[in-house]
């Protein structure tokens, strides 16, 4: 729950052996769900970046797999539409040789009218030992992780937190730009570029990278940006800092990494926009307006995409792309974090 | 019918404007004798102990009868009423039928009679036929049957034109028309305060300026309702904004005949609570929650999910500065019990509203204890300033809610040394949706009488 950024912590890490079952080692973590990214030390974030390493090496193996949560039950229980964030669970929790049950809420008795409480209670009873939540209001899976004995872990909810996609979002920059024992990101200029607003991504994004140290810019319309000069200005005083614009040239200039975000529709009839056309023309990432950053910045979007809006196709398919890459490292953050959560046992632990 | 002798404790009386040492008898009934000490008889006598006040008022308060009374009964409603110390309790008409014709408030009375309560029901009609903002209600008829006002509670009296047709006409009935100040085009799928905290949590946004736009909009139709019908009177209740009770101050000083009230959750509580914080709004300091320490307990709590919403510190000030001021006369409570099944699911989708009536005394105290109100002025919110907006409709009236003698006994009896703990077991309430459950409290209610009977009586051997 503390927000006090502990650069010193980083280096003390001991990386679990990922074909050894976690409860039978020490493996460091002491959070028994992953709901936020607010509660992650500096040494949070480096042992999951360090066990992602050892499943990426899992990843390589001929046979991907490890039978280190052989016997567990992982439920996934997704309330909105998703193809990547859910399929990526379940591949991670198969390679971790976890049995995976898949619930998708419009198949459910959810749509009898079943409460979240109820559902959970009796994903419980079915013989769930984790599990992994999609929700569209905020702050649905605290309500989970109160009622669920095991580990919850947010796989998305509203515009809270998207902790699996920040973590993976800091993976792939510290694969790009990492040097030994760092996150790569340090003094760094990261942009976020499009519906900060409306986007779990973006919020869960600000606690990662302001934690690992980057110099992070959220840019998008005024609409869609609201309140974020407000956070900035309390982050600041409590030694949490980025900078909230509009200006997309200023936001773009000498950037390392630039991440554009979806637009949806639905903000065009709620008057937040007056159109995509124009939102494309004044802060779609186009391959001019990429020539601000440094040339070797990286391009990053957490996906679905709407190529032609908020990226363009060259550009989202062009050399600097580690899109695919994300979708890549996904796979092992979250074997990492299953690994992780499933070691924790106990009363001792601390909520996160 | 109840004799009682106090000696020795700190007498609060505002309808006198007076506070101090004395004794009180009720004899059959009645407060028989009112007695104020001075010289060496009032040694070691402090405002820090045993307190009798005159009985509290709430002007806003939802009872669920008829049609919720799985989440309150008026039986119910009015045991919670005296567990706070309240003696008189004004009803909401967001019932299922609304209070828009005599029918439904005959039963409200029925269903209190039969609950034996000595606690006074009184009962606001609705302002618009089934509340749904478009026809009004059978105004005349209420006012014959005896509420004391008409709201629409809940939600704001949406079209502009309908609430200067009801300002005009129950102001030439003689009642106030109670509103809710929101513009709903603002606050559509609304969750928290448009603020730091909710853009942290990602919450909708439910903006100041909904608020204020309300309260501008329905001052400047009071306005020109009033130069045609003088009697046209404008309540504003659970005022929530340092902006909005700005536009109040201002109204009054113009000589519109405004009033408003604000609710001890506001005054006490803050955004940061839904962001788990457990401090009040006078030690906040509109500091980081995340930076500071602040935060105790897990984020979402359901329980906190009220409207309007719990605002920022700034705004619970605002509340505070407006009772102290007198820009607010009434603390009310706006209890809104709610079942577990409406309450224990996602923020987003909880029922909005606090079972507060129970809590009220305890968060005034705290204000108080913090030096942020003056226990005379807290005390008057809680009574003389809701009886001058409710008027002769309150058996109240005639002794002007104060402590006065040959009147019928109305009083609480508190001991601000002694503190209680908030717990669902604690509340009378069916309701048990408070975010201050496991909370300790000041000032335990030993005994409440109403017109003369006991309606509450402390159980433990204090």
């Amino acid at each position: 729950m503390s927000a006090v950024i502990d650069q010193t912590a980083a280096t003390t890490v001991v990386v679990p052996s990922v074909d050894v079952a976690p409860e039978e080692q020490p493996v460091g973590w002491r959070h028994r769900h992953l709901l936020d990214v607010d509660g992650l030390s500096v040494a949070d974030l480096d042992l999951v970046m360090r066990t992602a390493d050892a499943m990426r090496e899992v990843l390589a193996r001929p046979i991907a797999k490890v039978p280190a949560l052989r016997g567990r039950s992982v439920t996934i229980l997704f309330y909105e539409a998703s193809t990547r964030t859910r399929v990526s669970f379940e591949v991670a929790a198969k390679n971790l040789s976890a049995d995976v049950v898949n619930i998708a809420a419009a198949t459910s008795s959810v749509t009898k009218g079943e409460s979240l409480v109820d559902t959970i209670r009796t994903v419980e009873a079915l013989g769930a030992q984790m599990l992994v939540m999609r929700h569209g209001v905020s702050g649905a899976p605290y309500l989970a992780a109160e009622v669920f004995g095991g580990a919850v872990l947010n796989g998305g909810d509203g515009w809270h937190a998207h902790p699996t996609q920040a973590l993976l979002d800091l993976y792939t920059m510290r694969s790009r730009l990492g040097r030994a024992g760092s996150f790569g990101v340090e003094g760094r200029k990261v942009v976020i570029l499009g519906d900060i607003l409306h986007s779990r991504v973006a919020r869960s994004n600000i606690w990662s990278l302001t934690t690992a140290g980057a110099d992070l810019w959220l840019c998008g319309p005024p609409t869609l940006v609201r309140g974020f000069e407000a956070w900035a200005g309390r982050g600041a005083a409590a030694g949490r800092r980025f900078t909230v614009t509009s200006d997309v040239d200023a936001a773009l200039r000498d950037a390392d990494v630039v991440m554009a975000l979806r637009i949806q529709r639905e903000r065009m009839a709620s008057g937040l926009l007056p159109s995509l056309r124009e939102y494309a023309a004044r802060y779609g990432l186009t391959r001019e307006r990429l020539a601000r950053a440094r040339p070797d910045a990286l391009v990053m979007h957490p996906g679905p995409m709407n190529e032609g809006v908020e990226i363009a196709p060259d550009v989202a398919a062009g050399s600097q792309s580690v899109i695919t890459d994300q979708v890549t490292n996904g796979v092992a953050i979250r074997m990492a974090l299953l690994y992780l959560l499933a070691g924790v046992h106990g009363p001792g632990a601390s909520p996160a | 019918v109840t004799d009682l002798e106090i000696s020795r404790a700190w007498l609060v009386d505002p309808a006198s404007d007076r506070e101090g040492p004395g004794d009180v008898v009720v004899r059959d009934g009645v407060l028989e004798a009112v007695t104020w000490l001075d010289g060496a008889d009032a040694d070691d006598i402090t405002a820090d102990g045993v307190v009798v006040a005159p009985g509290f008022i709430d002007l806003h308060a939802h009872l669920r009868e008829p049609g919720n009374e799985d989440a309150e009964t008026v039986a119910s409603g009015l045991a919670a009423a005296a567990h706070g110390g309240f003696t008189t309790v004004c009803a909401m008409a967001n019932t299922t039928p609304a209070l828009d014709e005599p029918g439904v408030l005959d039963r409200v009375r029925g269903a209190a009679v039969a609950s034996g309560s000595p606690v006074e029901l009184l009962a606001y009609g609705a302002v618009t036929a089934a509340r749904n903002g478009e026809t009004l209600s059978a105004l005349g008829e209420l006012a014959d049957a005896g509420v004391i006002g008409f709201s629409d509670d809940g939600a704001p009296v949406r079209s502009a034109s309908i609430l200067r047709n009801a300002l005009a006409y129950a102001g030439a009935l003689g009642l106030p028309i109670v509103d809710h100040p929101e513009d709903p085009t603002l606050t559509d799928g609304a969750e928290a305060n448009d603020g730091f905290v909710a853009t942290v949590l990602g919450l909708h946004g439910w903006p100041v300026a909904a608020e204020e736009a309300a309260i501008g909009r329905d001052l400047a139709i009071l306005a020109d309702v009033v130069r045609d019908v003088p009697g046209a009177r404008l309540h504003l209740t659970h005022v929530s904004t340092a902006a909005g009770l700005d536009l109040v101050r201002r109204a009054q000083a113009a000589g519109l005949p405004v009033t408003c009230d604000v609710t001890p959750h506001h005054l006490a509580l803050t955004e940061e609570w839904v962001a788990g914080a457990r401090r009040f709004a006078w030690d906040a300091g509109g500091g980081d929650p995340w930076g500071d320490g602040a935060i105790v307990a897990e984020p979402f709590d359901p329980a906190l999910r009220v409207n309007p919403p719990l605002r920022c510190p700034e705004d619970a000030l605002a509340c505070l500065a407006a009772l102290a001021d007198g820009t607010a006369a009434a603390i009310a409570t706006d209890h809104a019990p709610h079942t577990e099944v409406d309450k224990a699911v996602e923020f987003g989708l909880a029922a909005n509203g606090i079972s507060g009536i129970e809590t009220a005394l305890g968060l005034v105290l705290a204000a108080v204890d913090a030096g942020r109100l003056p226990l005379l002025r807290a005390i008057a919110a809680l009574t003389s300033g809701p009886v001058a907006i409710i008027g002769s409709r309150t058996r109240r009236s005639a002794a002007g809610a104060g402590l006065t003698e040959g009147a019928p006994a109305d009083l609480v009896v508190f001991d601000r040394s002694a503190a209680w703990t908030v717990s669902a077991e604690a509340l009378c309430s069916k309701g048990k949706n408070s975010p201050l459950l496991g909370m300790t409290l000041p000032g335990r209610v030993l005994l409440t009488l109403a017109a003369g009977r006991t309606a509450y009586e402390d159980a433990s051997d204090a």
